[in-house]
């Protein structure tokens, strides 16, 4: 048993949100639960409700149009894997999606759980960092946008308060080529968590470059946008890691050591540049 | 008459599998008794400390719990070679993750919550964690006691007023000399970490202890009669009162040998009133509480001519034993003996010291000490060989034991040993030795390859011995009885396979009880070096000889000629010449009726058993005499490809061949081979224990204790299996089971020198690690 | 307590369970389905690999009442009518068992793959066992079990 609490599974966004708030601190949003139910069995957390909030309708939504691709919080990271529209249009999503846990993890996990449980290895922060997703979060009181890029406040820390219930993952409306990547640097090539993890986004016909990088600092950074307009490859590049290196300060773990973590990123974000350079990363 | 076999050598399927795919399959895991209750731990949060106070009062008043107990309650001291253990940790805890309370409850989540009413005060004292640390004087005592230990007296020699709990000497010639007057000398030091076995199935055990002292235990443990035997020792119980049953086991590769878990729900049942407790360790039990594979210090000089002769070995080997002797000094013995590789050293001189840590302690894992020497030794040879200027195989070729060597014991190498150099042959070919590797895809990629060889003898006592029991069915069918466990090695189908070939029955006609209970299942020592198959298989052998005799005896009555005139072929028993007049088996299983109802014979059931033979004690001072039944010969070869940039090592392809003497199985013999590649690379690159700086280990679990998956294969591994036969073996067999693992970390660390031009010491070779050491040499791709 | 009504291996099953039960605690130990594993209870094994509706999940990271409504399959739902599938057939020819502990989960795994992808390719078959851990066989024989059993349907 991974303890002693409640669990509801109400019927409607408005109840979800009534429950949680209810509940307060000790109440929890369960939605694949990969983490959550992790942390209970190992008595990091103790809750004394779940509120299950996979069955939603309004959570279920999978959207990839090119005004609007949205991503239901509930919706498991194998859907986002295996849609063909989205690997189309952001390949670095897809990738950052498969490179989570293993097939059987991914039929539960979620991209907004795995935002919400703010690990500074998320591997699905660096690349909506880069695409400038939004949360849809709805409480009680009313529903507001959150960029991700605000999302993260500390090592396994939100802005969300109690009663905060993520209804969906946002990315702003495409307009013309956009190239996506990520990669991630693990010790073994089975499921892993993250060394190092970056993506990046390329809009050429902008000229703008997003770079963000996980596991090298208390929460994942998304750097400032680079101007790429006659910037060399060889500049671009030196410009990223020189960037990188000043906004991010990797600690020794037992995952890795800050020296690896140094040594790593600078390949990590060339060959990441290389892909959405030469195209690798696709687009549409 | 020797006849072609219709059995033996064939890749006969595994007996078992049928109930293991279909989930059928039960383990220690899955078993319930009526009335049984489930046991939870409260471990040590310190490395070393004093118990000032434990407070079970808020535990003891839970509805639901019915036994607490801790170390005070506990007199009885355990141990494998040297009782210097306790059940629960009593006065003192020597490593984090000790077990210090115990309790029993109704169910699994009242004795955890009672656990965490379990107050107990530590005063955190000195603790040491490395043992070459351990060894100085001034170093805290594990055990300040050690000189009061019952120990195996003769074989292990405790040092007292040291933390030494054993120390193996092996002298041959005069080392310092002969290394003095080498032409060429190297000196160098390799260290591997502890790590863990990691059997999919953690430990777990049931014991109910009976009104009237009897003991029943249900177990996964790969020893059914030592875990018998030692509880008899242990609590003074007659060995008939315990009954020891083992169901499936999921893996154990050395950690589930010996006693373990047992003494534990032993007493916390008789504790409840005689309630069954079941006991399952956690994944961060089994990484932190159970034991696991010492960590090795080693310091290597060798001695050779300019020629490529080696003239010397001297080595030292420091074994991080933990906080327990357990197996661990027997592998600190086996070691040594095995300690200069498979060549003829003319002097030698090996020091081996077991010494107590406070960390969690070590026990035999696949490969028992010989991976973690080899992985120095082998990596020694390479070093010398470039030094020497020869290419390494060649420079191994020169010293491989060969027939009329004397090994380091100063045994006789015979052509009975098998091929060695034919092991090294062969994976040089296979991996194209000699020529370079195609160059890689990128410019930052560096490949190289490397070989390595390794041997190992099953390391037991003199007399270690072994038995089987066959009885023939109604049907003509034959039950095999026996105590080794088949954890996954696939050791029963080999036995059905060898008694289906002495009974001359169809292999679908040979059963084996797939679970062991030393009510009814005949005596063996336990499954542990690779001599279940070797000991097992004359048991099985000569338990047919017992049957056949029988049939023949039964057969030569109704047929009114002697039985050395009977043939037993196809399941039945005629006169020599006059296959028409066959009887089957089943005619004469339980006795022949004549068609009068007259009745003679009786129900077949034969017995075999096997001791070993001529082994003897080592001698002391020189480590010399005759340790091993037999010795297996193996060598890999490897090609990898280094990532510069992020340190990952990718294995192209791995050949690996084994000296079995004689393949009894084809398929399992080659399950086994891959199955022990991947354990070793395992070894190689990820695994390893990481404490912190107060001993308490990181990464108790699969989160940050990373084993191999499907993603991580070698790109190509290619087993070979020679057969050389072993004249005493069954069929000519030697053991092979946990030979493949050996020498894997040392084959991938000389490829790594062939790739990058650096010299690793250390295990794991993890990407970190690769880096970490390019940095260091300042080569920027 | 909580009232769940779902089904098993084709069977229905209603059952009252306590919030914090683990679909995993609830098959061994409420229906003595014990062929799913517990190897470590945090997901990151596989040996409690089970379907939930038709996809595999680990066991020991769903909550009883959360399969609530849903269809379940076990190891034990496999051999349908007590026939071997062609699956399970192929990891006894294929020697891809060793100590078994590991099998239920691998078996669900490489079920629900079939289920998907009739014809896998060798990189689906990796990526669908890589969350199955197992320490005996090096995985071979597993790959070429399933290599084998390609083709063989997708139901059992
Ligand atoms: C074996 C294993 C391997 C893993 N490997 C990786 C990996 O490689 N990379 C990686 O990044 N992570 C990994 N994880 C972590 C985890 O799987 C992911 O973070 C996953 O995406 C979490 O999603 P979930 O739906 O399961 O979240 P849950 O566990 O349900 O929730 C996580 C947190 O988010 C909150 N939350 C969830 N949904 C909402 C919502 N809609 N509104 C408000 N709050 C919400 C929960 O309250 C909780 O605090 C792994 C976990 C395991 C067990
Ligand atoms: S027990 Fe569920 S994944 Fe290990
Ligand atoms: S067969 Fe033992 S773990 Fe896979």
């Amino acid at each position: 048993m991974l303890g002693r609490f409640e669990y509801a599974r109400p019927q409607s966004v408005d109840e979800a949100c009534r429950l949680l708030a209810e509940g307060g601190r000790a109440a929890a949003v369960l939605a694949g639960g990969t983490d959550l139910l992790v942390d209970l069995r190992n008595g990091f957390r103790s809750p004394s409700l779940l509120v299950d909030v996979k069955r939603l309708g309004e959570l279920q939504a999978l959207k990839t149009r090119s005004d609007e691709t949205v991503v239901g919080a509930a919706v498991p990271l194998n859907v986002v894997v295996e849609n063909r529209e989205l690997r189309k249009a952001y390949a670095g999503l897809s990738d950052a999606a498969l490179s989570i846990a293993t097939y059987q993890l991914r039929n539960r996990a979620t991209v907004a759980g795995n935002l919400c449980n703010a690990s500074p290895a998320a591997d699905m922060a660096p690349i909506l960092l880069v695409l400038d997703a939004e949360l849809t979060v709805q409480n009680a009181k009313g529903t507001r946008a959150v960029p991700v890029a605000t999302l993260f406040t500390g090592a396994k820390r939100t802005c969300l308060v109690p009663g905060d219930v993520v209804i969906d993952v946002r990315m702003p409306p495409l307009d013309g080529e956009l190239r996506t990547a990520f990669r991630k640097q693990q010790r073994i090539r089975g499921h892993d968590l993250a060394v190092v993890n970056a993506a990046a986004a390329y809009a050429p016909s902008r000229a703008t470059l997003r770079v963000a990088v996980g596991s090298c600092a208390p929460t994942p950074v998304l750097l400032e946008p680079f101007d790429t307009k006659g910037t060399s490859p060889q500049a671009l590049a030196d410009e990223v890691l020189r960037a990188a290196a000043a906004a991010t300060a990797p600690i020794d773990d037992v995952r890795a050591s800050a020296a690896y973590r140094r040594a790593v990123l600078p390949v990590l974000l060339r060959r990441l540049l290389a892909d959405v350079v030469s195209g690798r990363g696709g687009g549409i | 008459m020797t006849r072609a076999l219709s059995c033996v050598g064939k890749s006969v399927p595994r007996g078992d599998a049928v109930e293991k795919v279909t989930g059928s399959a039960r383990y220690a895991h899955d078993l319930a008794l009526p009335g049984m209750l489930h046991a939870a731990l409260v471990t040590s949060p310190h490395a070393s400390a004093r118990i000032a106070r434990v407070d079970v009062a808020d535990a003891a008043a839970l509805p639901g719990v019915r036994a607490i107990l801790a170390g005070a309650n506990l007199d009885v001291r355990l141990g494998l070679y040297m009782r210097d253990k306790r059940i629960l940790a009593r006065d003192v805890v020597r490593y984090q993750g000790e077990p210090v309370v115990a309790v029993a409850a109704d169910t699994l989540d009242i004795a955890r919550e009672a656990c965490r009413r379990v107050r107990v005060e530590y005063e955190p004292t000195r603790a040491v964690f490395d043992p070459r640390d351990a060894m100085k004087s001034g170093a805290p005592l594990v055990h300040p006691d050690l000189e009061s230990y019952a120990h195996l007296e003769g074989v292990f020699f405790p040092k007292s007023n040291t933390n030494v709990a054993h120390h193996q000497k092996i002298r041959k010639g005069d080392v310092d000399a002969a290394i003095a007057s080498a032409e060429v000398t190297l000196e160098a030091r390799f260290d591997n970490p502890p790590v863990q076995h990691v059997p999919m199935e953690t430990h777990a055990a049931i014991a109910q202890a009976l009104p009237d002292g009897r003991v029943e235990i249900w177990t996964s443990s790969q020893s059914p009669y030592t875990v018998r035997h030692l509880m008899s020792v242990v609590f003074g119980l007659p060995h008939a009162s315990i009954r020891v049953h083992v169901p499936y086991v999921g893996g154990g590769f050395g950690g589930k040998a010996g006693l373990n878990l047992e003494p534990l729900v032993y007493v916390l049942s008789k504790a409840a009133g005689g309630r069954p407790v079941k006991f399952v360790a956690t994944r961060e039990q089994e990484f932190n509480t159970l034991p696991s594979r010492q960590g090795l210090h080693s310091t290597i000089e060798i001695g050779a001519t300019r020629a490529g002769k080696i003239v010397a070995l001297k080595a030292t080997y420091v074994w991080d034993a933990g906080a327990y002797a357990d197996y661990g000094v027997n592998v600190g013995r086996a070691a040594a003996y095995s300690g200069a590789g498979p060549y003829a050293v003319p002097n030698c001189s090996i020091d081996s010291f077991v010494v107590y840590t406070n960390k969690v302690y070590g026990t035999a894992y696949r490969g028992f000490g010989h991976l973690e020497v080899l992985w120095g030794i082998e990596r020694a040879i390479d070093q010398m060989a470039r030094k020497l200027g020869l290419d390494p195989a060649e420079f191994r070729r020169r010293n491989l034991l060969t027939v009329g060597d004397t090994t380091i014991t100063g045994e006789t190498f015979t052509a009975g040993h098998g091929k060695p150099v034919e092991c090294l042959d062969a994976v040089a070919k296979a991996i194209e030795w000699g020529t370079p590797s195609t160059p890689p895809a990128s410019s930052t990629k560096r490949r190289g390859k490397g070989i390595a060889m390794l041997h190992k003898a099953p390391a037991m006592p003199t007399s270690t011995s072994c038995s089987a029991i066959i009885k023939l069915d109604e049907d003509g069918a034959a039950d095999i009885l026996v105590s080794g466990v088949d954890y996954g090695q696939g050791t029963y189908t080999v036995l059905r396979q060898i008694a289906a070939e002495e009974l001359r029955l169809p292999i679908d006609a040979v059963h084996i009880n797939s679970d062991c209970d030393t009510a009814f299942t005949p005596y063996d020592w336990q499954t542990v070096a690779s001599r279940f198959s070797y000991m097992g298989g004359h048991a099985v052998i000569e338990a047919a000889a017992d049957c056949l005799r029988q049939l023949r005896f039964a057969a030569a009555q109704v047929f009114g000629v002697a039985p050395e005139k009977i043939v037993c072929e196809n399941a039945s028993a005629y006169p020599d010449g006059e296959p028409e007049r066959a009887i089957p088996y089943r005619s004469l299983a339980l006795g022949y009726v004549y068609p009068n109802g007259n009745a003679i014979g009786g129900p077949v059931i034969g017995h075999g058993r096997f001791i070993a033979r001529g082994l003897t004690h080592l001698a002391p001072d020189t480590g010399q005499g005759r340790p091993a039944q037999f010795w297996t010969y193996g060598a890999h070869g490897v090609e990898v490809e280094v990532d510069t940039e992020t340190g990952e090592i990718e294995i192209l392809r791995i050949a690996s061949a084994v000296d079995a003497g004689k393949v009894l199985n084809a398929g399992l013999a080659r399950g086994q081979v891959i199955g022990g590649v991947v354990q070793g690379i395992g070894s190689a690159l990820w695994e390893g224990f990481r404490f912190d700086k107060e001993g308490r280990l990181k990464n108790p679990s699969f989160v940050d204790y990373k084993i191999p998956t499907a993603k991580d294969l070698p790109r190509e591994m290619v087993p070979i299996l020679l057969e050389n036969p072993q004249p005493d073996g069954p069929y000519g067999a030697r053991g092979v089971a946990e030979h493949p693992m050996i020498s894997v970390p040392s084959a991938i660390g000389n490829a790594l020198y062939d790739a990058l031009g650096i010299e690793f010491a250390s295990l794991p070779l993890s990407p970190e690690h690769v880096i970490a050491r390019l940095a260091e040499k300042g080569t920027k791709p | 307590m909580h009232d769940i009504e779902l089904r098993v291996n084709g069977h229905a099953e209603r059952a009252s369970v306590p919030a914090g039960m683990t679909l995993l605690e609830f098959l061994r130990d409420r229906l003595a389905l014990t062929g799913a594993k517990e190897g470590c209870g945090i997901g990151e094994c596989g040996a409690c690999t089970v379907l939930l509706d038709r996809t595999p999940v680990t066991a020991c990271l769903v909550l009883a009442v959360e399969a609530d409504g849903l269809d379940v399959r076990t190891i034990e739902g496999e051999a349908a009518d007590g026939e071997l599938s062609a699956l399970q057939r192929a990891f006894v020819d294929a020697g891809a068992v060793q100590c078994g502990f590991c099998t239920p989960g691998m078996i669900m795994s490489a079920r629900a793959l079939l289920l998907r992808s009739p014809h896998p390719s060798d990189e689906e078959i990796v990526e669908a066992i890589a969350g199955n851990l197992c320490r005996c066989t090096g995985y071979e024989a597993i790959l070429a079990a399933i290599r084998a059993a390609s083709g063989t349907g997708g139901e059992p």
